[in-house]
């Protein structure tokens, strides 16, 4: 018939555009990312030469990034700070977010217009205040000061669940109640296990929050033994100025673990933004 | 204008055990109204975007007149289509809906909003034309998505179970101004539908498919006197034809207590044949099937009597729709006698085929 | 019973179960509101507070009025740059972005085999820090051995001093910038590409549009929604950046100045010269600047309502 003939030409041609504009859009993404992994293979002599492709892969550089700063440490301790404000915020957002979006008590609207007004403060305002308060309760420089601020959750967070729970049919709550449950068991048996694509968005970005947090750690920590990543990897950059395949290969190891929770919680992570309507 | 042909038209979707749409062989004629029916997954729907170039054919081919259009880009086809749940822009007037097309296709702005108004005063929808979609009724949002299709003036129009999303009463109504509309334009039509009602009243001819295989296409009468086998008889009227599995013993069959000598043709085919007689089609009282009557169905001119046949010795046998005037129909728990009219008995043999 | 008892009863149980899930609610919410009433609102009454003193932490406050903001816009010369350079920062992120991330999405936007790779590939700066992003793109945009002067050099254009050169160096920020921004906005923009049915596009091939007509009449007005929501927070995050000015071209605001940005100066004024109540103003001052940039774009989203999202037949 001479069907199969006459339908391939005009689609391998868009096949072929169309794969070509993802490749170069994949480039564009990746390049510097790859340059750095290729430049923290490299020695310092050969970090000059305009190779793609280190001659002989040095993996002592990464060996070396051990040696000049406490990483294990400092991993440990952005996991840790990371973790518990994660936890902290999933589950007092979500508490507060379920209220807001089925509870009525008094004052529940004015005071969910006041949280939408917080969020758009910047952060500039009240980092200031913050450092002060931080300060005053004597938490400078403990791991307390990582952790408190974000502990009980955030204006974002619980604007992020109430929108969640406000797309869970009412008669779900509704067989609940009938069944006999306590608010707390409706929250805690039946809706929060409902809401695991926006609990993923919430998780993943507190998550990724903390732990790329520069400013507010460098403003809180002194001591190195509760220095995370970045904090780290910054004051390696002021010391060791211009080693790039030292400081390529401490860059790279802070990025491995999160691509890694990155690449688990990616497909979780995008249809909850588009489940949680963030998307406008 | 144009006829449509499907010839051993098939698609068959990746992973699936059977093709959604099976060697179809069908030709609409120019100017006709063909309605496609079936139940789900019948394929009604697939073979209907196969001709407006939304779905891939994997074998056969489509043509549009005389030409082969199986490989053509939808925009090139010439056809139109009224999506089921009308494809409206969101963000454009009804004008504008109406008229994206003849813009793409760079006709001038005066014919544009000529053509425009014409379709519009032809479907009452003049009043409408600067509003958005998310402010009309859905009887009119449906309306406009026809006066989109009626505006490109293509020679096929495609309309996929246009009226299933409206309420009973505005579908009865707007079937018919479908219909008249069409006879009208004189626009060859394929139109796609579960409801059978619908098929009968709209179509001059109709197509009924199950699993992707045409069962047979003719006019509403046909299929109605005639139907080629045991889905079509089932499928079409309102209650179901009654249809019976009985044994050929003497060559006649027996139903309760009453017997039906049948001819030597029909004997000689099978120990077993089916029986069909429509629920209209009996008459109460003098010889016959008994009926014990389990449930009565009143609806004004008409009463529905739902029972089991009655065999020899008390036993209770197959269940059975009967039609009575709605006057004064049998009580419920009575027994009646059926004469089935001879004229209307329908006759099928094992693999469900009729048998002359 | 009589009736009435029987009423009565009824609206009893009924005040106490909406009483008990009155305080339910309130219980829920406590914690939370305690952390936002300790952490955003008492902030950000007490910044307000402090940009009407002269403070700088070991000696007793002192009030001084307005006389921080006079000399923010009368006696600073620096706010003016710090203010100019942010305005170029956000405008060189937001717009390549928006436009970058629109294509981008279109073009991730399909059902065809290994597009989930590829998104994964293209959301992947996402999870990179900000701190770790300025550190590799500074060996990127080194002189003599960066990833882009070698690539330059292969079509014969001469190494240009990306960090160095202050012309150059703002177009490097906005560079690393978009190149940050555009995974996030991407997510967003084809999560609602996404929601537009198929049923349209269908409709419109039939129409006669081609891929292009397609995206440009359907796609992009249909999402504007969402182009807004990203306009409005990239634009938030923009003008306060600083993590990745800082570890990119230093904490003192690139070469002559090139890159001081409002968040910079911030920063240097209230944890370098510990002048809080200076730095409390400057903070107000940017705050007040994005409230209205903020509202202004609401104001203009609201008049070309995404209504239409909600029907589609």
């Amino acid at each position: 018939m001479g069907l199969a003939e006459r339908v391939i030409k005009p689609n391998i041609l868009r096949g072929f555009g169309l794969y070509t504009a993802l490749a170069g859009i994949a480039w564009c993404a990746l390049f510097p990312i790859l340059w750095a992994v290729s430049g923290s293979l490299k020695d310092e002599g050969e970090v000059t030469t305009p190779t793609l492709f280190p001659a002989h892969p040095q993996w002592s550089n990464y060996r070396e990034v051990f040696a000049l700063m406490p990483f294990w440490r400092m991993f440990f301790n952005s996991v840790l700070y990371a973790g518990c404000v994660s936890v902290g915020q999933v589950f007092f957002c979500s508490l507060a977010g379920y209220a807001f979006a089925r509870l009525r008590f008094r004052g529940r609207d004015t005071l969910f217009v006041l949280y939408l007004g917080t969020l758009m403060v910047p952060l500039t305002v009240t980092v200031i205040p913050q450092f002060m308060l931080m300060r005053v309760a004597g938490l400078t420089d403990t791991p307390w000061a990582m952790i408190v601020p974000g502990l009980f959750g955030s204006a974002f967070g619980t604007y992020l669940m109430r929108q969640f729970f406000q797309t869970i049919p009412a008669e779900l709550e509704e067989a609940a109640i009938l069944d006999g449950c306590s608010p707390w068991q409706i929250y805690w048996r039946i809706l929060l296990p409902h809401a695991k694509p926006a609990v993923m968005v919430l998780a993943v970005l507190t998550w990724f929050n903390v732990w790329n947090d520069f400013l507010w750690p460098l403003l809180m920590i002194q001591r190195s033994s509760i220095a995370t990543l970045t904090l780290g990897l910054v004051r390696m950059q002021g010391e060791y100025v211009a080693r790039w395949p030292v400081l390529m290969a401490a860059s790279m190891l802070i990025l491995l673990p999160l691509l890694l929770v990155y690449g688990i919680a990616q497909r979780a992570f995008i249809r909850g933004i588009a489940v949680t309507g963030l998307g406008g | 204008m144009a006829s449509v042909t499907f010839e051993q038209a098939t698609r068959r979707y990746p992973g699936a055990d059977r093709p959604a749409v099976d060697h179809l062989d069908l030709s609409v004629d120019d100017s006709e109204f063909v309605v496609l029916v079936g139940p789900s997954g019948c394929g009604k729907t697939t073979s209907l975007r196969m001709v407006a170039g939304l779905e891939t054919v994997d074998a056969g081919c489509i043509r549009i007149g005389a030409r082969d259009v199986t490989d053509v880009e939808p925009k090139d086809r010439d056809v139109a289509m009224v999506f089921q749940n009308y494809a409206l822009y969101p963000h454009m007037t009804v004008a504008q809906n109406m008229g994206f097309a003849l813009k793409i296709a760079g006709l001038p702005k005066a014919e544009i909003r000529d053509r425009t108004l014409d379709a519009a005063r032809l479907l009452d929808l003049e009043p409408y034309l600067a509003r958005k979609p998310k402010d009309l009724s859905g009887g009119q949002r449906q309306r406009v998505a026809m006066g989109r299709a009626i505006v490109r003036r293509p020679q096929v129009f495609l309309m996929d179970e246009p009226l299933s999303n409206l309420d009973a009463k505005l579908r009865v109504q707007t079937r018919n101004q479908i219909a008249q509309l069409q006879r009208r334009l004189g626009t060859t039509t394929v139109y796609v539908t579960h409801d059978q009602v619908e098929a009968m009243t709209m179509g001059d001819r109709v197509a009924v498919l199950r699993d992707g295989v045409l069962q047979q296409c003719a006019a509403p009468r046909e299929l109605y006197r005639n139907p080629a086998n045991m889905f079509v008889a089932e499928f079409i009227g309102t209650p179901a034809m009654n249809l019976f599995t009985l044994p050929v013993i003497n060559h006649s069959v027996s139903l309760g207590d009453w017997r039906v000598r049948l001819s030597r043709e029909i004997t000689d085919a099978a120990g077993e044949i089916d029986v069909g007689i429509r629920p209209e089609h009996f008459e109460i009282g003098g010889r016959g099937v008994e009926m014990q009557i389990d449930v009565v169905e009143e609806l004004g001119a008409d009463a529905y009597l739902y029972g089991r046949v009655t065999g020899p010795d008390n036993t209770f046998g197959q269940p059975i729709v009967v039609r009575a005037d709605g006057h004064d129909p049998p009580l419920h728990g009575s027994r009646v006698r059926l004469h089935p009219q001879r004229g209307h008995l329908h006759f099928f043999g094992v693999d469900g085929h009729r048998l002359p | 019973m009589t009736t009435i008892d029987g009423l009565a009863a009824a609206v009893t149980r009924r005040r106490k179960f909406s009483k008990r899930r009155a305080r339910a609610g309130r219980m829920f919410v406590a914690p939370n509101l305690a952390a936002v009433a300790v952490f955003m609102v008492f902030p950000l009454g007490f910044s307000l507070y402090m940009s009407f003193q002269n403070w700088d932490l070991f000696r007793p406050a002192k009030f001084v009025g307005l006389a921080n903001y006079r000399s923010l816009f009368t006696g600073d010369p620096l706010f003016s740059i710090a203010l100019r350079n942010s305005v170029v920062y956000t405008v060189g992120t937001v717009v390549p972005t928006v436009l970058i991330s629109l294509a981008v999405a279109g073009v991730l936007n399909r059902k065809i085999k290994g597009i989930n790779f590829f998104r994964t590939i293209v959301f992947l700066p996402l999870a990179v820090s900000s701190v770790v992003m300025a550190v590799v793109w500074q060996f990127v945009f080194n002189t003599n051995n960066g990833l882009l002067n070698i690539m330059l050099g292969w079509i014969g254009i001469g190494p240009i001093p990306w960090l160095v050169d202050p012309k150059w160096a703002m177009a490097s920020l906005c560079m690393v910038s978009i190149w940050r921004s555009v995974p996030f906005a991407t997510v967003i923009l084809l999560a609602a590409m996404q929601g537009v049915p198929d049923t349209l596009y269908e409709a419109a091939r039939l129409d006669g549009a081609g891929e292009l007509r397609q995206f440009v009449s359907i796609t992009v007005p249909l999402i504007r929604a969402a182009v807004s929501f990203v306009v409005v927070i990239s634009i938030i995050h923009a003008f306060q950046a600083f993590d990745l000015v800082y570890v990119l071209t230093g904490r003192n605001g690139g070469p002559e100045t090139a890159t001081y940005v409002l968040g910079i100066m911030l920063f240097q004024h209230a944890f370098a010269f510990l002048e809080f109540g200076y730095a409390s103003a400057l903070a107000w001052v940017m705050f007040a600047i994005l409230l209205v940039l903020t509202v202004v774009q609401l104001r203009l989203a609201r008049r070309r309502t995404a209504q239409e999202e909600r029907s589609w037949a």
